[in-house]
């Protein structure tokens, strides 16, 4: 893939992990000019951000702020999505890649699926939802959350299916067997049932009476006993009382249906067609319905109130049953086919076949089935003591078994042997048990009768010779075997055949074998007339009857509607397991026999009709559902369900992954953490108390998408806790569990959590947070834990929590620390949070091994020292928490950042291999009347299951100006946006309006859809009946669909007067101004200028630098000067940066793209004018002057950088003293600089360590409020500690107390302080006293937020556009900021910041022009009075008043079209295209007065 | 009451962590799962193994080896095997323990004592533990506890 270009470097990048940062990083590289392959493990792209409820420190909701991102990913030509796939491997060099990626098969279509969420309902498949952290469930075919990209469904196929589903296709009306089964096994009858009730039209008769073709296929019947699925069945309908089921409710369609015969044919026609809106009549000859369920299967078989129940249920559909009403009798056909549009025969076969013997004509000779049908009905009938059942079916069963209960010895007569038989195995059994005698073998010849009444028959023994037609062995006579046994009565049971009279009279063909003759779909010859059942095939099974019923139903369905018959023979192929399967599951699924049914002892049950089977109980049929094969595997076993609801056919089970290779020229690895799994610090009680959870499922039980809808409830009973505990350093800064580091995040989020769990909660709520040191050290992070004490009363208790026991019954939990002052405490919680820390990838780590990439001793990925974002291989970068734990904004400005590397890296391939969309030229529509095409989508059922499609779209269709309007299954399928294209075409539509679901997802796609047939994109108007409508109206279809006019009918109302809008596209000045000379500001300088941007740098003092040059030496060892030497050097000789010190800004015109910044030189000597199209504002900041603690007044008390200096200049006093103390906090986390400094901590533990070095036996004493070593640094708190450094703690409340005390002659530096551990004051004599203090912003931050309009926050740093996604732009386009302008921050996270200002800012740079929005604000001259309210409110400076003209002016390159001077303007004169006010007076006035 | 630090001794940190069994005396990060995971200091609030360690930290040589809580511990390891840092307090109290024999702040015929004692609960623990298995293995039933009482009085 992919041409070479650029000296051999690829245009193209692989980003790896779709969470925010690797979105961050697609969508940078893919605007920058380079073509995007985006690879994510799991169906979405999203990562955790997508779990997450709120964000700290502004509560913003995670989802809302991450969508339009998602959205903005899925949707980028030059983003090509790899979702549900993973890289195996990386090849090549920097430049040139070859990634080997596997793209794992969701078997669903992601070019079909519709995202319509269908296919969910039917799956039977219930798996743990890993998006709610297993908190709740979902199906085996899923989207991970509601906002998913690619919104396209996967099947959660873990393994391959044990068993062939050959039940599935062994059953007739093939339901699905495997679903139902393991619903029973995880005791969800309910669902069963429905799912039973789906296919099955009378599932109560099928669990007691079917035949079960299913168990004979059952592949578990292979390794020991088939699964009992009839009894299985008949346990869950037994469960459900179908009385109390609610019918699902019908709209009627007016069309008429016959059906003759009430018997499982025709209840089953009937059922189907009812439910389909038909009215039918079954007319049945016998006196009541059921045919031969009710009279030819003895009581004791099948409960007549069983049966009467299900008839009753199918009656409630609308069915009406006309008894003692025979065709041909009481009514004629032909009078059926005048007043219904359709006629179903299912008739039955009720005429018995004649045995052709002497003497058969004989009294107390009786056909069975009439024999059957008499007791049934009630008769006395009187057989004598002696029986003879002639026949080996189930008839022939059924009869000897009601004989004998009359009272008789039975004996049954049939001329096979016992291998021969047809009828049920079980069912010969309890025959025999009951004492029935069997007589293989042998035929009647002769009944004698005496006084014309049966005495004996004569027999012929028989002996079998070859198979016959039917593939049995053929019986034949043996000669002189003839012998004679006595019998009362004779009964026979040798099959029956239809009657058939009244069909042969309208002309209906008859077979050879006297049953009716169809086709494939059941139809007859006669037009109309359809036929099933044992009418049609002669006497079978109940099974096969409800099977040609329901296809009747079908073919019947589409004759009305005047389509062809689409049914045809539906005989499947059974599978069976081959041995070598059989062997393998034998060894995987040990030998459990089939469940025993019990029965009613033989006994007691031959004396009345009694049922014999008495059922499973609930543990039983739990038991005996867990042998299914399937029911054992987590997953989906393709069950087809979705398959048959997927109206796009989009599932295809057969989809195999796919091996792609993609050629790049940088890759970035974003795949994030894992959590630490505090299961293994059992003392902390997780997993063994339900209410003691991790933060990440504290976060989804929060969350409003989340198990309890955003309800606080515990686990343990779902009630709202009023006390909880958050344990914080739960696998963070603890070797004793591997994990030394601090997860940076966890004090903030539990913080977060903390406060919207109190503003969830519905009943009041306290909770403590148990923590070590709060490390609110990011921007704005301290002011967010102050609010939480003071505002939201959130208690904080300084003491590692030793762990967490039961109270007692009640799910009630008791925490037990010990407080600082040593005095050890339990207090009792209703549910404990365990703020889990961040573990390093384990998925990357594999890859890492692989490619050859070094992770550090944590197991994260190793980068190098000053270079935040690059791995140990060349061309390979990284981002995010994959490199250590970070929150989400320092996540997306590494993402950024590593754009800018590879955008520097890869310039000469830029643009190579981007696509960029052609359209044809605009359709000039001024002048032409309003022409408008309506779309109607009926979004599968999930509008047209509730609105009333049909019905709104000839109600557009009637609307003045609409002259074309349609319905679509889905209006959103590709197939469908051809359709649109066409229609624009043949019916000269200017105008499109369609109405489906909503426009913040779908409306970018048909506005593109009609700008490629020509039409200016914002002809388009969208109406949202899904949300509005189907959705929140699901209960009300009338109302629904009234609803879902009046919006289409307000949309075409606006769609009359709408215009086309033209945004302005504007060139774009290639040039950029970076602000400032430190380490940020020439990082992005260079940055830029490697892309091949001119760079102008401005510098306000007399060298570059800034305050990195008082930095020697960081942390980890490196050596600054030498770094910021040669970054120096670097900014200085490139030739596309100018670089100006001693110079200020003076004024700044213009806006994005073309800037006109105004610079004084050496001190207002010169004046030039720089154009340029960006800005980068690095401006930096500077230690707190402080006047606390001596210093000034005191040469022994120095600051951190002072003393730093002083330690390289090896200064004597500093380096040979014995006492020196740090004071921490110095101006910092105070009421005057609420926020926290961020880099002091790990500034005074760099200098202590160099002290220590230096003369280790020197005593240094770290006074603190909070250590805040976050991250890694943590390792350089230990050290300090080993070293011998003491920390002692002190409180805002209670500072440290520093004076001079006289001795002799000398005057010592005392610090005293109070220590909490010791609860007493200490007193330090200090040699030298260094103080922390806070850094504040650069005075040059007011001025140029001025001259740039744009904010700063009240600790005088600038203010980003968002805090979390938006670090370094600003709401004012083209102007962005990085470095500590923006916040404290060290050396590395201030370079990543300025080459994420970098990135953002190409972005801008490689385009051409920009173009703006198009709905955007416009001012009607006449109207203004000039009053310049609308400039005071505009958030972007786009509006403006103009002194000459004395009216408001909008730059239309700067507008967002957000609306508010429209609301905001006094006389009317601001209007928004796109939303004037005739085009909403039109809508309005649609909806109130109607169109 | 004021501790003057320069008055203490600075070095007493460096001395214990050269102690068998106080070498990671100085890691420590005064979380307090010492003292919250102490059966001593359940029972006992002025044992508290973090302001011992502190106060060896800030170098109370004298006020520490003299004290007589650093006897109080019982050796149960339960705060060694809780301590996120591995700082190891019950043998940090052998090491100090040790220093305040040598040192001269308790006579080593007390230690003598506490070795004994030491030993005999030790015998006794083993002894108990043995005859409620024994109890338990002739088919006595019950609760462990109420095994272990009878079992101690047999004793």
């Amino acid at each position: 893939m992919g041409k070479q270009s650029g000296n051999g470097k690829i245009g193209a990048v692989l980003v790896v992990g779709g969470g925010i940062g690797g979105i961050q990083a697609a969508l940078d590289l893919a605007e920058s000019g380079y073509y995007v392959y985006l690879v994510e493990k799991s169906p979405s792209i999203g990562g955790v951000m997508t779990q997450l409820d709120k964000t700290f420190p502004t509560n913003d909701c995670s989802m809302c702020i991450l969508s339009p991102k998602l959205v903005g990913c899925g949707r980028h030509l030059n983003i090509e999505l790899l979702t549900y796939s993973e890289v195996l491997d990386i090849k090549g060099e920097s430049g040139n890649f070859t990634a080997s990626v596997r793209k794992k098969a969701r078997f669903v279509d992601g070019a079909k699926c519709t995202g319509c969420g269908l296919c969910v309902e039917g799956c039977p498949i219930i798996m743990k939802n890993e998006y709610d952290q297993g908190l709740r469930e979902r199906k085996a075919i899923y989207t991970p959350f509601l906002q998913a990209v690619p919104n396209t469904y996967v099947i959660d196929k873990r393994e391959e299916r044990p068993c062939k589903a050959a039940c599935k296709e062994a059953c007739p009306i093939h339901m699905n067997v495997l679903g139902y089964i393991a619903l029973i096994a995880e005791g969800r009858i309910k669902e069963a049932y429905d799912l039973i009730r789906s296919t099955n039209p009378l599932p109560a008769v099928c669990g007691w009476v079917c035949y079960a073709p299913c168990e004979l296929a059952c592949n578990r019947g292979q390794l020991d006993d088939p699964l009992a699925i009839r009894e299985l069945k008949r346990f869950v309908t037994d469960q459900i009382d179908i009385d109390s089921l609610k019918v699902p409710e019908i709209t009627r369609n007016g069309k008429k249906v016959a059906i003759v015969g009430s018997g499982p044919a025709g209840l089953a026609a009937a059922h189907d067609l009812a439910l389909q809106g038909y009215e039918i009549t079954i007319f049945e000859a016998l006196p009541e319905p059921g045919g031969m369920l009710r009279f030819g299967i003895p009581e004791y078989r099948l409960p007549k109130d069983v049966l009467n129940k299900e008839i009753e249920y199918i009656k409630r559909l609308g069915v009406e049953v006309k008894v003692n009403t025979k065709i041909g009798g009481e009514i004629q056909l032909d009078q059926l086919k005048k007043s219904y549009q359709a006629i179903f025969i299912a008739t039955g076969a009720h005429e018995s076949t004649k045995l052709n013997i002497p003497g058969e004509d004989s009294h107390g000779v009786i056909h069975a089935i009439d024999f059957l049908r008499d007791i049934n009905m009630g008769k006395k009938i009187n057989i004598g003591q002696k029986v003879a059942v002639i026949g080996g079916g189930n008839t022939a069963i059924d009869a000897s078994r009601v004989a004998r209960r009359l009272g008789a010895k039975v004996k049954v007569i049939y001329r096979r042997s016992r291998a021969e038989m047809p009828a049920t195995p079980a069912e010969v059994k309890g025959a025999e048990e009951e004492g029935i005698e069997l007589i293989f073998l042998t035929n009647p010849t002769k009944i004698i009768a005496e006084d014309g009444k049966v005495s004996k028959m004569e027999c012929i023994k028989m002996e079998l010779g070859e198979p016959d037609a039917s593939g049995r062995r053929r019986p034949i006579a043996i000669e002189g075997s003839e012998f004679v046994l006595e019998a009362d009565t004779v009964i026979t049971a040798l099959g029956q055949i239809p009657v058939l009279g009244f069909a042969k009279e309208l002309g209906i063909e008859i077979s050879e074998r006297g049953t009716i003759s169809t086709d494939e779909a059941l139809a007859t010859n006669v037009e109309g007339i359809f036929a099933g059942g044992d009418v049609v095939t002669g006497p079978s099974i109940a099974i096969e009857a409800i099977a040609a019923g329901k296809k009747a139903a079908l073919s019947v369905d589409e004759y009305v509607r005047g389509e062809p018959l689409s049914s045809k023979e539906d005989k499947r192929q059974l599978e069976e397991l081959n041995p070598g399967e059989v062997s393998v599951l034998k060894s995987r699924f040990p030998t459990k026999n089939r469940i025993p049914i019990r029965e009613l002892e033989p006994k007691k049950r031959i004396k009345d009709f009694r049922e014999v089977e008495q059922g499973y109980s609930v543990s039983e049929a739990k038991e005996e559902a867990e042998r299914c094969l399937a029911s054992q595997i987590e997953g989906c076993f393709e069950c087809g369900e979705c398959k048959t609801r997927c109206a796009a056919e989009a599932i295809n089970y057969e989809m195999q992954d796919e091996y792609v290779d993609l050629n790049v020229g940088a890759v970035v690895f974003s795949t994030g953490y894992d959590l630490f799994d505090p299961s293994v610090q059992y003392e902390l009680g997780y997993r063994k108390y339900p209410n003691v959870v991790t933060s990440i499922e504290f976060e989804r039980i929060l969350s409003a998408t989340g198990p309890f809808q955003g309800t606080l409830l515990r686990l343990s009973d779902l009630t709202p806790p009023q006390k909880i505990a958050f344990v914080q350093c739960v696998g963070s800064r603890d070797p004793s569990h591997g994990r030394p580091y601090c997860s940076s995040v966890c004090c903030t989020y539990a913080i977060k959590e903390a406060i919207i769990a109190k503003e969830h909660s519905t009943v009041p709520l306290d909770i403590t947070i148990f923590f070590m040191d709060i490390r609110t050290y990011g921007k704005d992070f301290d002011k967010y834990y102050e609010r939480a004490k003071k505002e939201s009363g959130i208690d904080f208790v300084r003491s590692k929590v030793y762990n967490v026991e039961s109270a007692d019954s009640t799910g009630d939990l008791v925490v037990k620390f010990a407080a600082e002052d040593g005095v050890v405490k339990t207090e009792k919680f209703n549910m404990v949070v365990l703020s889990v820390g961040f573990q390093s990838s384990a998925e990357f780590a594999e890859l890492a091994k692989k490619v050859g990439i070094q992770l550090n001793p944590y197991g994260f990925c190793q980068t190098k020292p000053f270079l935040p974002m690059e791995t140990s291989k060349a061309g390979i970068f990284v981002c995010g928490a994959l490199s250590a734990p970070r929150d989400i904004p320092e996540t997306v400005v590494q993402a950024s950042g590593a754009a800018g590397d590879i955008s520097a890296l890869l310039a000469s391939a830029r643009g190579t291999l981007t696509k960029r969309k052609e359209y044809p030229p605009e359709r000039d529509v001024s002048g032409e009347e309003s022409r408008i095409g309506v779309f109607i989508c009926h979004c599968g059922i999930n509008i047209g299951g509730y609105v009333n499609v049909p019905e709104v779209t000839e109600f557009a269709g009637a609307l003045p100006n609409v002259a074309h309007a349609e319905r679509n299954l889905f209006t959103c399928s590709q197939d469908t946006q051809e359709k649109i294209k066409k229609a624009i075409e043949e019916h000269k539509l200017n105008r499109v309006v369609v109405a489906s679901c909503t426009p913040r997802t779908h409306e970018p796609m048909f506005r593109e859809t009609i700008r490629e047939a020509g039409l200016n994109p914002y002809l388009f108007e969208m109406a949202n009946i899904r949300d509005q409508c189907s959705w929140v109206h699901m209960h009300e279809p009338e109302k629904a669909t009234q609803k879902a006019k009046d919006l289409v009918g307000m949309a075409v109302a606006k769609a009359r007067l709408i215009e086309p809008l033209k945004p302005v596209a504007l060139q774009v000045n290639r040039r950029a101004l970076v602000i400032g000379g430190g380490v940020a500001g020439m990082t992005s300088a260079f940055t830029l200028a490697e892309q091949g941007f001119e760079v102008y740098l401005i510098e306000r003092s007399n060298a570059l630098g800034g305050v990195a040059r008082r930095i020697h030496y960081n942390i980890d060892g490196e050596d600054v000067q030498q770094f910021l030497g040669k970054l120096i050097k670097q900014v200085q000789e490139h030739p596309k940066i100018r670089v100006y010190t001693d110079t200020w800004i003076v004024d700044v015109h213009g806006y994005v793209g073309n800037f006109t910044t105004e610079i004084m030189r050496y001190r207002g000597r010169v004046v030039e004018k720089i154009d340029h199209g960006v800005t980068i504002i690095a401006t930096g900041a500077e230690e707190h002057k402080t006047d606390e603690y001596l210093y000034g007044r005191d040469p022994r008390v120095l600051t951190q950088l002072e003393l730093e200096e002083e330690i390289v200049g090896e200064n004597p006093d500093i380096i040979n003293c014995d006492n020196l103390v740090m004071i921490q906090c110095v101006g910092s986390r105070n009421d005057e600089r609420p926020y926290c400094s961020r880099v002091c901590c790990n500034e005074a533990i760099k200098n202590a360590l160099k002290l220590k070095e230096l003369k280790p036996e020197m005593n240094i004493y770290i006074l603190y409020r909070d250590v805040r070593t976050y991250g890694f640094y943590e390792q350089y708190y230990e050290e300090a500690r080993q070293k011998g450094i003491v920390f002692l703690r002190y409180d805002l409340e209670n500072k440290p107390l520093v004076r001079q005390i006289r001795k002799g002659s000398q005057f010592l530096l005392r610090v005293e302080v109070n220590d909490p551990v010791l609860g007493d004051e200490i007193a330090i004599d200090a040699d030298i006293l260094a103080l922390s203090v806070a850094m504040v912003a650069s005075p040059e931050v007011s001025e140029l937020a001025m001259l740039y309009k744009v904010p700063v926050n009240e600790d005088g740093f600038f203010l980003e556009a968002h805090v979390k996604l938006r670090p370094v732009d600003f709401a004012t386009d083209g102007v962005f900021v990085c470095g500590l302008a923006h916040a404290p921050k060290s050396i590395e996270e201030s370079i990543a910041q300025a080459k994420a200002a970098a990135s953002r800012a190409s972005t801008i740079l490689v385009k051409d022009a920009i173009v703006g929005e198009g709905i955007i604000a416009s001012v009607d001259e006449n109207l203004c009075s000039g009053c310049g309210i609308c400039e005071a409110v505009c958030p972007y400076g786009a509006i403006a008043v103009d002194q000459e003209k004395g009216v408001s002016v909008v730059n239309e390159a700067l507008c967002k079209g957000c609306g508010t001077c429209c609301a905001a303007c006094p006389s009317g004169a601001v209007q928004q295209r796109g939303f004037t006010r005739e085009e909403i007076s039109a809508m309005l006035s649609a909806a109130l007065v109607g169109t | 009451m004021t501790i003057a630090l320069n008055e203490l001794d600075s070095r007493f940190k460096y001395d214990v962590a050269n102690e068998p069994g106080g070498e990671n005396i100085k890691i420590c990060f005064a979380c307090g799962l010492c003292t919250a995971s102490c059966p001593v200091s359940d029972i006992d609030q002025k044992f508290n193994p973090r302001k011992i360690i502190h106060m060896v930290l800030l170098g109370m040589r004298k006020e520490v080896l003299s004290s007589d809580v650093i006897w109080f511990c019982i050796q149960c390891y339960n705060c060694q095997a809780h301590c996120p840092q591995n700082v190891d307090f019950a043998d940090i109290v052998k090491a100090l323990r040790s220093m305040a024999v040598r040192e001269g702040y308790v006579a080593p015929s007390f230690v003598e004592k506490v070795k004994e004692i030491d030993v005999f609960c030790q015998k006794l623990r083993h002894e108990m533990v043995g005859a409620v298995v024994s109890s338990r293995s002739q088919g006595a039933e019950g609760e462990p506890s109420k095994l272990a009482a009878e079992a101690l009085k047999s004793l």
